[in-house]
């Protein structure tokens, strides 16, 4: 189409590539000139920059190559950039990757400033910051292969309004250059900040042309300019036609109506339910062992009794909802959501008569607005449709209503089901979904941990396991040989290994030393601690040694209670997570971003809320993506979330919904005390220890299920615990210190 | 004037990871010292009230990992610091080596308006140990390096044992008080400096 089908990943054959797509793009695009210009009147290009590419995981040779662009069309300047197709390719960056990552038509009186970075080593690349709003969503950065970043800033200068920053050199400030000492651009925005695909907020192009612009058109520009702006060209948008796709974003662009209608109804309902005879839709009952069945003893009491975290009756909805909408992803395309939602016989139930239905139970739609008693058969007319309020005594029935019921962690004599006479795990799957749903119990987990967390694999029998123990015990003691036989004479000329020794001695005795596991003066186990983190350290030593690391040591040593064995679980475990500790924090910045885009897919309105208060960098969750919760949640907790989110069971990736179902859970608090980033930092960190895990975890199910395969492309690729792409070398990173 | 809400005076501790930052900041704070305190993940921050010429201040406290490698992290902490407060370990050389990165470090990420002239108190800690027989960077050591540096004040404190710690965050705040007026517009009515005259920086603190 429009854009190259050449790509290579060596330079040469990226530079080959783009001679060659230029001339080919020429050919093409004076051919379907006839077709187009007519769309493009007035379009020209003013600037075209090949081999320009952005880099979405932290491996230059993973970098997406595309054709940079600045199209004049009226007295508006756009700029594109539109990755090349590839033909022979890496599987990990595929088309959603590209697709993620285009940048589409975006006018200039939408940048804000674009700061220039030259690294003595590598390629000049730049930032575009947006200035929509308050916040400084930025473009990833644009990595210049052929140069050009110089005649990229000359040409914008001749066309819009560009001044140097007083403060930086390396940044160019547009319009709002009035106050640059305070507008300067820092690196304070997420450097894999992607432009949403569809731009929403790019205006139209302006049509007009001055015959002053007709002169340096260009016909090669004209066609080209039709491509990259979708507001012109209807192919683009005809790929993504999917009805059901477009259902389900029609329903999701619905979803902040129905969520405030819905909040606003409840809360008011709440606010007055005392003596009113108001009572809030029941939810779970049945047999649950879990902590929320204390029955309301009152009507009155509402919400409040009815489980310790007050379950948000709207997120209920809403996650009822996003089932629906999984189920209409997968169902049939033409299933109309009007059909669905709207008036059907009772209208209350979804289940086994769609097709591709993902949840094993029925799905429940419903308006969970509290009900009066006397109005139990009434409707609810909402901007999705009309919905039937069920009774409370048809609800009593039903166990689903967001995420399903925890069950008892699993057992030594339901374990043993799962295993042949030999030891091998017969069916990975369901035992990845028991757990999931239910956790271990604290004495199996030692058995189970290795295998989960690969250590051990799900085919190996128990003789294999044996086997495996005692050639890996050796192998710790070699690698562990190593740091020991440093003489202090060696040692004194040897900083990096003083100082890595530091640090880690430092950090084990901060580490859980109010757990009886390890508390008291001289505890072994702190010793443990601090002797498998330094040879993990020699072990990775590009990686070395990183705060955060003894806490994500310290469970897996209390449950393993073995030395080799905790360093080998460790080493699994740090296969997914060690980019979080990259120099760069590539790896954190890649989760975080995805959380900001989960968070926008699933609730726009905090997102919005975010965007407005400068918060969508999401750096308040930090702490909660580096250790997996580890600080927020109690010890046995922790072990539980995370035996949960080592399954990968319904995504390798639930960790973020678990932040965005915390976030959920607590957007009322957040919104109605317009908490700006300084507040919601100290809240989120205040919030250790006070988060409900089961609820938390079955939110985090609904969300996960509800946001779907849309859900997985806000995902960059290999972002953690994506398992990195193995080039030979796992940490390539220049680490100079540590 | 009664309903504006109270001059915020923002401060961030940075130093090398195991100087005490978080056990300074307790002192000061809650009067508290522990011996548990976690390595610092991210960042957090304490808030104190502070009052000085019968005006209420409140004192927010950014504290900071202190491992190198999550520096890049402190765009998001430092700006709109009005004060940035560098720690040392004066047990520990490297720690002490490490305040000019430090110092480096925050100018870049925070980019005040007057970089020159930011001001910053550098703290020597853990004077206490071993009393203080273990002690290898000297005072006369920590404060040529602070005259060198435009006169950054410098106090040798032990959040241990409470020693020196309110003096230090007195001139702490009181330049970060003399920080503030590049704020004035935002807050008409609390601009009233007059008890302090004008900064100059050069003369450190005189507290």
């Amino acid at each position: 189409m429009q854009e190259a089908e050449l790509h290579d990943l060596s330079d040469d054959a990226d530079y080959a590539a783009s001679q060659q797509e230029g001339s080919a793009s020429m050919m093409r695009c004076y051919s379907s000139k006839l077709s187009t210009s007519s769309e493009t009147e007035g379009a020209e290009i003013v600037y075209l920059k090949d081999n320009v590419a952005i880099h979405p995981t932290q491996y230059a040779f993973e970098r997406i190559s595309g054709r940079l662009k600045l199209i004049k069309q009226g007295s508006a300047l756009f700029m594109t950039w539109i990755p090349y197709k590839r033909q022979s390719t890496n599987a990990k960056l595929s088309e959603k990757d590209r697709n993620l990552y285009t940048i589409r038509a975006v006018p200039f009186a939408d940048v804000r400033s674009i700061r220039r970075h030259t690294p003595a080593l590598g390629w000049q690349y730049i930032i575009v910051v947006l200035s929509s709003g308050r916040n400084r969503l930025a473009f990833p950065p644009l990595y210049f292969y052929n140069g050009g970043v110089r005649e990229f800033l000359t040409t914008i200068k001749q066309h819009v309004f560009l001044v140097r920053s007083v403060e930086d050199t390396n940044v160019f400030l547009l319009n709002d250059f009035q106050n640059p000492l305070q507008r300067t651009l820092s690196s304070l925005e997420l450097p894999r900040a992607v432009s949403i695909p569809s731009m929403p907020s790019t205006p139209a192009l302006p049509r007009e042309s001055t015959s002053h612009e007709n002169q340096e058109r260009t016909d090669v520009g004209i066609s080209d300019v039709s491509a990259s702006i979708p507001q012109y060209n209807g192919k683009r948008r005809q790929k993504f036609h999917d009805p059901a796709r477009d259902i389900s974003i029609q329903v999701l662009e619905k979803f902040s109506f129905v969520t405030k209608f819905a909040r606003e109804t409840t809360s008011q309902l709440f606010r007055e339910s005392h003596g009113n005879g108001f009572r809030p839709l029941e939810r779970r009952k049945s047999n649950q062992s879990d902590d929320y069945s204390h029955k309301p003893s009152d009507d009155a009491e509402g919400v409040a009794v009815q489980s310790p975290v007050a379950p948000d009756p709207v997120e209920v909805y809403v996650c009822s909802l996003c089932q629906l909408i999984a189920l209409c992803n997968n169902a049939s395309a033409h299933l109309s959501m009007e059909s669905v939602l709207g008036h059907g016989p009772t209208g209350t139930w979804f289940s086994t008569s769609i097709p591709g239905n993902l949840m094993p139970t029925s799905i429940l739609v419903e308006q969970k607005v509290p009900y009066r008693e006397h109005n139990r058969d009434g409707e609810a007319a909402t901007n999705v449709g009309t919905f039937e309020l069920i009774s409370y005594k048809e609800f009593d029935k039903l166990s689903l209503v967001w995420g399903k019921p925890r069950q008892p962690p699993l057992g030594l004599e339901e374990w043993a089901t799962f295993l042949d006479s030999e030891g091998r795990v017969v069916d990975s799957k369901a035992l990845r979904k028991r757990i999931f749903y239910g956790g271990i119990e604290h004495k199996l987990r030692k058995e189970v941990w290795a295998i989960l967390l690969g250590y051990h694999t799900y085919e190996s029998t128990y003789a294999e396991r044996k086997h495996q123990r005692s050639i890996k015990k050796t192998e710790y003691e070699t690698i562990k040989s190593q740091w020991q036989s440093i003489s202090p004479a060696q040692a004194k000329r040897f900083t990096k290994f003083r100082e890595r020794k530091g640090l880690i001695e430092k950090d084990v005795v901060r580490t859980d030393r109010s757990l009886s596991f390890y508390d008291g003066d001289d505890n072994p186990n702190v010793n443990l601690l601090r002797d498998i983190l330094l040879t993990y350290s020699f072990y990775n030593f590009d990686l070395g040694y990183c705060q955060g690391m003894s806490d994500l040591l310290s469970p897996i040593l209390f449950v393993m209670e073995d030395e080799s064995e905790s360093f080998w679980c460790f080493v699994a475990l740090m296969e997914c997570l060690g980019p979080n500790f990259n120099r760069d924090q590539s790896g954190m910045h890649s989760q975080l971003f995805a959380l900001s885009k989960l968070v926008e897919l699933l609730d726009n309105p905090l997102h919005n809320y975010f965007k407005q208060n400068d918060c969508l960098n999401y750096f308040f969750c930090f702490r909660w993506m580096l250790i997996q919760f580890k600080r927020e949640l109690e010890y046995e907790k922790t072990m539980r979330l995370w035996e949960v989110l080592w399954t990968h069971y319904l995504s390798e990736h639930l960790h973020l919904y678990v932040g965005v179902a915390i976030l959920k859970r607590y957007r009322g608090k957040i919104i109605g005390e317009q908490m700006d980033f300084d507040t919601l930092i100290r809240f989120i960190n205040e919030l250790s220890g006070r988060i409900d895990l089961d609820a938390t975890l079955r939110d985090a199910e609904a969300l996960c299920i509800c946001a779907g395969e849309k859900g997985a492309d806000c995902i960059p690729p290999g972002t953690p615990p994506s398992m990195p792409v193995d080039n030979g070398l796992l940490y390539s990173q220049q680490d100079e210190v540590l | 004037m009664a309903s504006r809400r109270r001059m915020l005076l923002k401060v961030i501790i940075l130093g090398d990871s195991g100087v005490g930052k978080t056990s300074l900041m307790n002192q000061y704070v809650n009067r508290k010292f522990s011996n548990q305190y976690k390595a610092t993940i991210g960042a957090d921050f304490l808030t104190k009230e502070v009052q000085f010429d019968d005006r209420l201040f409140t004192l927010q406290i950014w504290d900071t990992a202190g491992q190198e490698r999550f520096q890049s992290l402190g765009v998001a902490f430092y700006r709109g610091a009005d004060c940035c407060v560098l720690v040392h370990d004066v047990n520990v050389m490297k720690s002490f080596d490490n305040l000019n990165n430090w110092r480096e470090e925050f100018l870049i990420q925070a980019s005040p308006s007057d970089p020159e002239n930011f001001p910053f108190v550098v703290l020597g800690n853990k004077v206490d140990v071993d009393g203080g027989n273990s002690r290898v960077v000297s005072e006369k050591k920590a404060k040529a390096w602070c005259a060198s540096k435009g006169n950054i004040p410098y106090f040798e404190t032990s959040a241990k044992e409470g020693f020196n710690v309110d003096a230090a965050f007195e001139c702490i705040a009181r330049n970060a008080l003399k920080n503030e007026p590049e704020e004035e517009i935002y807050l008409p009515e609390t601009i009233d400096v007059a008890s302090g005259g004008r900064p100059q920086r050069s003369t450190g603190c005189e507290c």
